[in-house]
């Protein structure tokens, strides 16, 4: 034990400072998004304003006018909560039977889910495009709710498979002794056990829905637009509105970051679907 | 035990609505890439809908392959994921065996470290390409134009005047031009996506066999040797599904060149099938049968790489 505390003082200090500047270094993008959205658009390209300067809470209190913030914010909020819901209610029923009630295929199964995450979303845009204006559900929430729900469907089924195969099996087919019907074994023993792994799914599947930008993009125009599609249509302002993108670009990633933070964890094991814990 | 019939029943709600959504789709892509679909055609209209009179064989993916676009974006998809892949697992693992040791703070700068992650990548590349990248009005311009000024303020100095008078005057880089833009694109998701590999890496680091390291260095072994040989090889698995799950990501990174790239050459795959999607649909369905070619390439080494570790 002795030895592996040996390493000298000024070996530590040294590598405690060079992790603060990797630290730093990474989240200087960030920091400065958050800066710039401080300055007027004026004051944002000018060099001697570069970091001392006039803070102004413009940017963000024109945030309606200038880009109707929150209209497409309202519109991330609504799919990715309704996407979030409806991959847990079919998900949940999913894992679970793969999970107390596996079968030969099961593993097979599961394999084939993720794959589906690997077929290239272009592959099928314009098929997507076609059907979904031919029924008319271009451009609606439903639309969008539908399809963040398919493509992390996948690793919702999978994340969920993973906390739900820690649970023992003995609690669950006690349950099944005490007469509980299927939907009573799930309401009433499955979900509160394996609440926290719910949860933190939940929050994952969420951030990706809000993160999502192909789909958003290419199947939105107006009505069910998302952040996404906000931001990635002021891609180039030339310089002229550093400010109030800042701005409108902070509001839209903050409440994400800051939920990140809290299931940093859960990621870990969730992405990895469980094999690096 | 009970009935296992109804549990078993479901999962049909889940294999039903992920097969609908896989094969739908891809196997309309499948038939408009056989046949000749353009959206806008006044000299032959019948072009404009699809029907099987209008049946092209091949004749749509001939057309894509002798497209010199093509093997541009296909290139260029895979030098882009290639670099994004090496330059997160290098950079992942430096950073997380930096930061596997306690020191003070460390919790603060895990928090810093993995925020980039969670940035949405239209944010991200509107960031990188304005506010930082931009070669006037972003920090990289601003940065150049300030060390022109300070080295020119310096040529005129006594002694080393002669020294700074040698240097030659920075140019920007714009990251907007057709090659530079692929970098762009590299360094932002490079920088999204470093985040996670730390973090996978470092869990794994936590779990490293510590009595192991222990008898090493009573061995003699050097930071060097503990590093090849315990630490690396523990950080297999790790590292394999890092190259996976990134694959899957990067494959179709849409958003990102999208916004850094559009209306210059640099193009991918999934950028290309966008912008034949805006007329020639066969192009743009053969195009989509040789993205999903590509991508069960990759999956199937990965899969094998990596399947067995995930279903232990």
């Amino acid at each position: 034990m002795a030895i592996v505390a040996q390493s000298s003082k000024a070996g530590r200090i040294s590598r405690a400072t060079l992790a603060w500047i990797v630290g730093l270094l990474f989240f200087f993008p960030i920091f400065w998004m958050v800066l710039t959205s401080f300055k007027t658009d004026a004051d944002a390209v000018k060099p001697e304003f570069l970091f001392f300067f006039t803070p102004t809470l413009e940017n963000y209190l024109n945030m309606t006018e200038n880009y109707d913030y929150w209209r497409f914010a309202r519109n991330s909020v609504i799919t990715s909560v309704f996407a979030t819901i409806f991959a847990l209610a079919v998900g949940i029923p999913c894992a679970y039977a793969m999970a107390f009630n596996p079968s030969r295929a099961t593993k097979d199964v599961l394999m084939w889910m993720l794959s589906t995450k690997m077929l290239p979303a272009a592959a099928v845009l314009y098929p997507m495009t076609f059907l979904t204006k031919s029924v008319g559900l271009f451009d609606t929430h439903f639309m969008v709710i539908v399809v963040l729900m398919l493509i992390n469907l996948p690793i919702v089924i999978w994340m969920l498979f993973t906390y739900f195969k820690e649970i023992p099996k003995e609690i669950i087919e006690a349950g099944q002794m005490d007469g509980v019907n299927t939907w009573g074994e799930i309401r009433e023993i499955l979900i509160p056990l394996a609440w926290g792994g719910i949860a933190s799914t939940a929050l994952l599947c969420f951030i990706f829905c809000w993160n999502e930008a192909y789909w958003t993009v290419r199947l939105t125009t107006t009505d069910a637009a998302t952040l996404s599609k906000l931001i990635e249509g002021n891609r180039a302002p030339e310089g002229l509105f550093f400010g109030r993108l800042s701005a409108v670009s902070a509001a839209a990633v903050g409440p994400i970051v800051v939920l990140g933070w809290f299931c940093q964890k859960q990621l870990v094991q969730g992405l990895t679907f469980g094999a690096v814990k | 035990m009970s009935d296992r019939r109804l549990p078993r029943l479901l999962q049909t709600p889940s294999v039903l609505l992920l097969l609908i959504w896989m094969l739908i789709p891809l196997g309309m892509t499948l038939y408009f890439s056989f046949i000749r679909y353009v959206l806008n055609n006044l000299r032959r209209p019948e072009w404009t809908t699809p029907s099987i009179s209008n049946w092209r064989g091949f004749g749509n993916y001939e057309f894509v392959l002798n497209n010199k676009d093509f093997l541009l974006a296909i290139q260029n998809s895979l030098f882009i994921v290639c670099s994004i892949l090496f330059l997160t697992v290098i950079l992942g693992i430096l950073i997380a065996v930096l930061i596997n040791k306690a020191f003070p703070g460390r919790g603060i700068v895990r928090v810093l470290l993995i925020s980039p992650f969670f940035v949405m990548p239209a944010v991200n590349a509107v960031l990188w390409i304005n506010m930082i990248l931009d070669p006037v009005l972003g920090l990289q311009g601003i940065a150049v134009a300030g060390l022109n000024e300070t080295i020119a303020s310096l040529q005129d100095a006594p002694v080393v005047g002669w020294f700074f008078s040698l240097w030659p005057q920075l140019e920007p880089i714009s990251f907007r031009a057709t090659q530079t833009s692929a970098y762009a694109v590299i360094i932002m998701v490079t920088w999204q996506w470093t985040p996670f590999a730390v973090l996978i890496f470092m869990t794994s680091l936590q779990s490293e066999d510590q009595q192991q390291k222990e008898a090493a260095i009573l061995d003699g072994a050097g930071a060097w040797s503990q590093f090849r040989f315990l630490t690396l090889p523990h950080l297999g698995r790790p590292i394999a599904i890092v190259v996976m799950i990134q694959a899957i990501f990067h494959l179709s990174l849409y958003a990102e060149i999208e916004i850094v790239s559009r209306g210059n050459g640099n193009k991918n795959l999934p950028y290309l099938i966008g912008e034949f999607a805006n007329n020639n649909i066969g192009a743009a369905s053969a195009t989509g049968i040789f993205a999903v070619i590509l991508a069960n390439i990759v999956a199937i080494f990965l899969l094998r790489m990596v399947g067995k570790t995930l279903m232990e």
